[in-house]
């Protein structure tokens, strides 16, 4: 085996504990809630950057005309709404004035990792939903669990790492003391990784 | 709530032949518009909106992106659709390579399946619409199947 073939198989040992942990709810079952509501306001700025007109969305009085109580979420909406709040009074956000620091916690990124190697580049690879209903503006929605069920080690052309792939289920809040209602499940692939250096020209 | 979009105008299952191509929608990435998608989907990565901080996670230039450009698929589907269709599911959303700033996503669909479905509301349309994504040098994104729900004519209810 050359040392080469040595140093991969090393890289790829250090995700082997995450491999090991395909199964296990990383929140528990907790419910990591979205910052807010779902509200017409937010759903006209994520409409905006789509060009995407749809009554339902934008019209209460349709949106009732079908027996809504009020204008829907768009169903791809579920990623958006279901991200928490970036900051909460009390906290400091932004601790460096370098041009492109990035903010002292973010919900999209794989910080929150507690295992494996630590990794700086992220993003996501695929998205499987699947709706028992739609969500209305004055819900507030959240996803339950966060089931790790694949990990894959392998190097690509950005860097090294590994894709692994969570599942969670969608729930809306109850009312005080009833159960939360399961509108959907959600199924994220990422990639997490170490950026390869950049060669000099 | 009890649902009921066959009052809302729109496509009815009898309207739908598979193999039908869907009218496509092509996207011009800008950075505005990648900003304003940021803003508004959450999704704050820096490789969304900082070409700087792209490049050096080994990208050529910010991205679209996950919530942006599954909205995308929404977008195609519902243009298509009117209000009377609902999605049911997303699947094989997969992305295969970034859609960069500065170049034009054409997202593209196609029927491939039909079928009336039984649930607790009664029949329902289902339709499977193969969608992607595609950019300078191909598709991007997917394809994969956006299962929607259409009312049906009074035809096929009776």
């Amino acid at each position: 085996m050359t040392a080469a073939a040595d140093t991969d198989q090393d890289w790829k040992a250090d995700w082997q504990e995450v491999a090991d942990a395909i199964g296990r709810d990383f929140l528990d079952g907790a419910i990591s809630w979205g910052g807010d509501p779902v509200e017409p306001g937010a759903i006209r700025r994520y409409l905006e950057p789509l060009e995407l007109d749809c009554a339902l969305h934008t019209d209460p009085e349709v949106a009732r005309s079908a027996g809504y109580r009020d204008v829907t979420m768009p169903a791809t909406g579920v990623i958006a709404w279901t991200i928490p709040a970036a900051w909460r009074p009390g906290e400091v956000l932004f601790d460096s004035d370098d041009r492109d620091a990035q903010p002292v916690h973010s919900a999209i990124n794989n910080a929150d990792m507690p295992l494996g190697p630590r990794t700086t580049g992220f993003f996501g690879t695929d998205i499987e939903l699947d709706f028992d209903r739609e969500v209305v503006a004055g819900e507030r929605i959240g996803r339950r669990g966060k089931r790790l069920v694949a990990c894959t080690p392998k190097e690509t052309g950005v860097g090294r790492g590994a894709f692994l792939t969570w599942e969670s289920e969608i729930v809306v809040e109850p009312a005080a003391g009833a159960e939360p209602e399961v509108v959907g499940r959600i199924r994220i692939g990422t990639y997490a990784y170490v950026p390869h250096e950049k060669k000099e020209a | 709530m009890t649902v009921d979009t066959s009052v809302l105008p729109g496509k009815r299952l009898s309207d739908v032949t598979v193999g039908e191509q869907l009218p496509e929608v092509a996207i011009p990435l800008t950075v505005y518009r990648l900003v304003m998608a940021a803003g508004s989907n959450r999704d704050f990565n820096s490789i969304h909106h900082n070409s700087a901080y792209a490049q050096r996670t080994g990208a050529d230039e910010m991205y679209a992106n996950t919530s942006f450009l599954m909205s995308s698929w929404e977008r195609l589907v519902r243009d298509w659709c009117g209000p009377a269709g609902r999605i049911r599911a997303i699947r094989g959303f997969r992305m295969r390579s970034f859609n960069y700033a500065g170049t034009t996503m054409r997202v593209l669909g196609e029927v491939t399946a039909t079928r009336v479905d039984e649930t607790a509301g009664g029949p329902v349309g289902v339709v499977e619409v193969a969608v992607r994504c595609e950019g300078p040098s191909g598709v991007t994104v997917g394809p994969g199947t956006v299962e929607v729900l259409l009312p049906l004519s009074g035809e096929e209810s009776a």
